[in-house]
């Protein structure tokens, strides 16, 4: 039952072919089993009810929220020891509006320690697998989330993008991820990894059920000043998979196979597999274009991505000292004690995005590389502005191929020709562009997604071109088929 | 020859409060000179320093600014469970005077 | 005298009044409960955002503006990172790129000269939690983070304490007038850095600046200043000036000393970075304008115009004006019409005699302006005698009666016709009398005001009373 789309469930529980109570029940009884082949999570709400069955699409179904939401009573953890028994005493806004449609939070989901990683592999609760392939990562950082909505646990459940960490689960689980335009969602509530950055967003199984949960996520909060008021935007409301006329473009240097001398088989494959599914919006009346951009900007990316999301962290979890929450530090005096709860509780791989930016933050570093960057940030954003006022949207494929295996994944920094392809959905968190991957097919029985990012305020129509997109193909509505045969 | 020290790596740790193990050192220090080289992408990007810094991710936001109104304070009980060492109505710390005269 | 030229600035930190506090929807009031005006923003729970308080931007604006800065286009805020206990958040969200105001200036009156001091500027930042010590243990006060906090930074202006000094009190008294701050300083709403270097008295380049930290008095803004002075000008004439070093102090209030913290080798680097979360807020024209014409005289205008308009002498001047409860009550009492210099006098003379010995507040005080007008209007007009005044000032306060109650009893009769009347009728019935008078007997002038005053009980207006007879006597034949 919980593999079904959110329409279906509404019209089955409308029809009362179905209670609210016997979907949470199933959802939980999911989650377990998820749990203990994957371990998607930190938390499964083994208490929790079915609600009253309204008008709200959203009431009465099970979803699960990534555990870097804070939720009143209920663990929170942001996948770290540093706050391993914090119990908040509020509620994130975007969950608080969920709550107000009658949705069932059933579990929280692991995410790399405070959303500060690509693999799902640095969770206070051990590594998340992925479910189609149990040697494979789910990537991240919303593991859990990506893992739980392809294992078909529930239809949705929230995610948390400050670099691609809704986009690329989605893409190496197969499932569609959608992180809107930034302040469409608030983020009060959100354990903040690089605040200029981050967004709230979903992971679904189709684009529709996404429209849905952001159309319910969305709103302007007065806790939260960079939020906005999308009172006109209807997302749900606007898919008619109408396209026609419509214009994307794709980046020449990102996606043509000669930019990568001795080109890996896999990654040809991706590409190849990327240009065919182009053909099926051309069908639809889409034209798309091939645009350049300047290979030494788009390089530079993934450096200021590591510049300003390391710098801003620093200083974003300083307030984790085990003074006020987590456990408290040894030591003879305060600071002793600070030192020693931030040395135990921080995993390595978060310290050492600390220490880079520690590094660039320094007085003698700060106007070369942190300043710097945030201006190369400004000459990609209005590269891609510029790009926007002519063409509807950028489409490119997702990562370099499926997802990675675990063991010898070290989620580092690489310098070498395949970073931008690897890396180019953070241009999505640079100008806080809508953008949503979907399911686009597989590569050695493993999925790969394609994305489509647009202009800041139009995600209906970026939604409404993934959705005709969607149609094109079979993935719709899919759920992972675990195969281990490799 | 590496630009970078362990002495190095340890001090950029230390003024967060974040100390390393051997191992941990080690593993930064390894590629420092990667994520160097990396930063020095971004300084390669001609004549950007007319450029404004992008300190914020929507320009030419508008809003509002909070009436002046109060709300009433978050209850004692929230505010000091998740600590592990309150007294009273506070948050205990060791004496922090003598930190300060250090 | 120190023989070299002392240079010296200041940073001046004042709480400012609001209803919320700065950066989170909480209480901004004192508290004797700890934690009893606390959000989960002011505590740094994870996921926490800040909002801003409009009011806590106003008052700054009209600060920077009575200062003559220059007000930034766009309002935002910066993030200084360290770590304290007293710091929640691990960063302190204040000014530093833009602050809201810059490149000021403001005259302030030293006893005989005028001096202007430069205002580097003035920026809108958040208080910090409070610490209370004990053997032990501290512990920690949440109230206080996130109070509106305004801190003003002047250049090296100074040349001695006591210019610093004049300095405080009047900015003290400025935002005590703007009504944007209690600023007081025994509540701990008003702290200060001091920075002090001596050089020769025609050197090009300033000497090592010494700073002092956290300073919390004026007196000891005074003391500190002059031991930092003397501590470096004994250095020098005892060729040791080296041994002064670019260092930040503290005041040691029992040994009136200051006491070395740490040098600038070991000063922290904040790592400072533009507050991703607010985003930038266009201060539009006419929210300036707005808040220009609210702008109240300022005390050293009202002295002015006080000297100028209404005559009073500088001493009465600075005494009403150094204390805005006092130069409001006295503006109440000119634009109620009353006569400037007697209403000067008697609010210092037997107003701030009667607060002080009741330790009262001027809020507090029964006869406010309206009342006080039932008084001085009689006394200017010569209705009633200073005496009878007092009287009357005295009563009225102790009965908390208006002063017109006891003007009905002591009604002079300033009736002429009334008084000519009486008059008419004793002198007919006294005609030996008038005829001692002509013949030299001048005493029986005050034998025949005694008798007006013996038929009206007491009543008549003397001064008419006077000047009735004598015109009657010198035309009785």
């Amino acid at each position: 039952m919980m593999d079904k789309s959110i329409k279906e469930l509404h019209e089955l529980l409308i029809n009362k072919k179905v209670t609210s109570d016997e979907l949470v029940k199933e959802a939980l009884q999911k989650s377990h089993e998820v749990e203990d082949k994957y371990n998607a999570f930190v938390t499964i709400l083994d208490d929790a009810k079915g609600t009253m069955v309204t008008d709200n699409l959203l009431s009465g179904i099970p979803y699960g929220i990534k555990d870097n939401y804070s939720t009143k009573g209920i663990l929170t953890t942001g996948s770290s020891n540093t706050l391993k028994d914090y119990i908040p005493f509020f509620t994130a806004t975007a969950v608080e509006n969920l709550e107000k449609c009658g949705a069932v939070p059933v579990n929280k989901t692991a995410l790399d320690e405070f959303g500060m990683g690509g693999t799902g592999t640095t969770c206070h609760t051990g590594d998340v697998l992925n479910p189609w392939n149990k040697k494979r990562m789910c990537g991240g950082s919303s593991a859990g989330s990506a893992c739980a909505v392809a294992s078909g646990v529930y239809p949705y459940a929230l995610g948390s993008d400050t670099g691609d960490s809704i986009r690329k689960p989605a893409a190496y689980c197969g499932i569609v991820g959608y992180k809107p335009t930034y302040g469409l969602i608030s983020r009060y509530g959100l354990f903040p990894f690089a605040s200029s950055l981050d967004h709230c967003g979903v992971l679904t199984r189709c684009v529709e059920d996404a429209a849905i949960v952001v159309d319910a996520m969305k709103g302007k909060d007065a806790k939260d000043l960079t939020s906005f008021d999308s009172s006109n935007m209807h997302l749900y409301n606007s898919l008619n998979g109408n396209v026609k006329g419509k214009k994307l473009f794709y980046i020449k240097e990102i996606v043509d196979s000669s930019n990568y001398a001795n080109i890996d088989p896999l990654l040809k494959e991706h590409l190849d597999n990327y240009f065919k599914t182009l053909d099926n919006l051309k069908v639809l009346g889409v034209s798309i274009e091939e645009v350049s951009i300047d290979k030494t900007l788009l390089q530079a990316i993934p450096s200021v991505y590591v510049c300003l999301s390391c710098a801003e962290a620093t200083s974003n979890m300083s307030n984790l000292t085990g003074i006020i929450f987590g456990p408290r530090g040894n030591g003879n005096n305060v600071m002793e004690m600070i030192k020693d709860h931030r040395t135990k509780g921080f995993s390595p791989l978060i310290k050492r995005r600390f220490v880079i930016g520690s590094y660039i933050l320094q007085k003698e570093n700060q106007e070369k590389y942190f300043v710097n960057a945030q201006r190369v940030r400004r000459l990609i954003v209005d590269k891609m502005k510029e790009l926007f006022a002519k063409y509807d949207g950028l489409i490119l494929p997702v990562g370099t191929g499926p997802a990675p295996y675990i063991d010898g994944s070290v989620n580092h920094i690489s310098n070498n020709d395949t970073s931008i392809i690897e890396e180019h959905l953070q241009i999505g968190n640079f100008g806080g562009f809508p953008s949503i991957t979907i399911p686009n097919g597989f590569i050695n029985d493993l999925p790969v997604g394609i994305n489509i990012t647009g202009n800041c305020y139009d995600d209906e129509n970026i939604l409404n071109i993934a959705y005709a997109l969607e149609g094109t193909m079979n993935y719709k509505g899919q759920v992972a088929k675990e195969n281990n045969n490799e | 020859m590496s630009k970078f020290t362990k002495e190095m790596v340890d001090s950029y740790a230390d003024k967060l409060l974040i100390g390393l193990t051997e191992e941990e050192n080690k593993l930064v220090l390894n590629e420092f000179d990667i994520i160097d080289q990396n930063m020095e992408l971004i300084t390669k990007i001609p004549n950007i320093s007319n450029v404004p810094p992008m300190t914020h991710t929507l320009d030419d936001f508008t809003y509002e600014l909070r009436n002046d109104e109060c709300t009433p304070s978050i209850s004692i009980e929230d505010a000091l469970a998740n600590s592990d060492s309150t007294e009273g109505r506070q948050i205990k710390v060791p004496n922090v005077v003598e930190v300060t005269k250090q | 005298m120190s023989k070299y030229k002392a240079v010296i600035g200041l940073e001046m930190h004042c709480e400012l009044k609001s209803n919320a506090k700065v950066f989170s929807p909480a209480k901004n009031g004192y508290s004797e409960i700890p934690n009893s005006n606390i959000s989960e923003i002011d505590m740094a729970f994870p996921g926490i955002l800040p909002t801003i308080n409009k009011e806590s931007v106003r008052s700054a604006i009209m600060a920077s503006l009575v200062l003559n800065c220059q007000v930034p286009e766009y309002l935002y805020f910066d993030r200084k990172n360290y770590y304290y206990p007293d710091l929640p958040k691990g960063y302190q969200i204040t000014q530093m790129h833009d602050p809201i105001g810059t490149n000021g200036k403001i005259l302030i009156d030293m006893d005989n000269y005028t001096k202007e001091v430069l205002i580097h500027d003035i920026h809108l930042e958040e208080d910090s939690a409070s610490l209370d010590h004990y053997i032990d243990a501290s512990l920690i006060d949440y109230n206080r983070a996130g109070v509106p906090l305004l801190e003003l930074v002047t250049e090296p202006c100074f040349n001695n304490a006591s210019e610093a000094v004049t300095f405080l009190e009047y900015m003290r008294l400025v935002y005590k007038y703007l009504g944007i701050s209690d600023a007081d300083t025994k509540m701990g709403q008003v702290r200060c850095d001091v920075n002090v270097s001596i050089m020769e008295e025609n050197a090009k380049e300033l000497g090592t600046k010494v700073e002092i930290k956290n300073v919390n008095s004026f007196q000891n803004v005074k003391d500190a200043i002059n031991y930092e002075i003397k501590r470096q000008t004994e250095l020098k004439d005892l060729g040791r000036y080296e041994e002064v070093e670019q260092e930040t102090r503290r005041f040691d209030e029992e040994s009136g000393t200051t006491i070395r913290m740490r040098s600038k080798v070991d000063a922290i680097d904040y790592k400072y970075f533009v507050e991703p979360n607010i985003p930038k807020y266009k201060i539009s024209e006419e929210w300036i304008n707005e808040i220009k014409q609210n702008i109240p005289i300022l005390p050293r205008d009202r002295k002015q115009k006080y000297l100028d308009t209404y005559n009073l002498s500088e001493y009465d001047a600075n005494i009403i004006v150094k204390n805005k409860e006092y130069a409001d009550y006295f503006e109440e009492c000119l634009n109620l019409g009353m006569d400037a210099k007697i209403s000067a006098n008697y609010l210092i003379v037997n107003i701030i005699a009667y607060l002080n010995k009741y330790n009262m507040e001027l809020k507090d005080f029964y006869l406010q302006p309206k009342y006080l007008k039932q008084i001085i209007d009689e006394l200017s007009k010569g209705n009633i005698s200073s005496k009878q005044a007092k009287e009357i000032f005295t009563k009225s306060l102790e009965e908390h009666k208006e002063p017109k109650e006891f003007l009905k009893d002591n009604n002079q009769i300033s009736d002429i016709d009334e008084l000519t009347n009486i008059i008419d009728t004793i002198l007919s019935n006294n005609v030996e009398q008038i005829t001692l008078y002509k013949n030299g007997r001048t005493n029986i002038f005050d034998y025949f005001v005694g008798q007006v005053m013996k038929e009206t009980r007491g009543k008549a207006n003397p001064t008419l009373v006077k000047e009735i007879l004598t015109d009657k006597l010198n035309k009785a034949e």
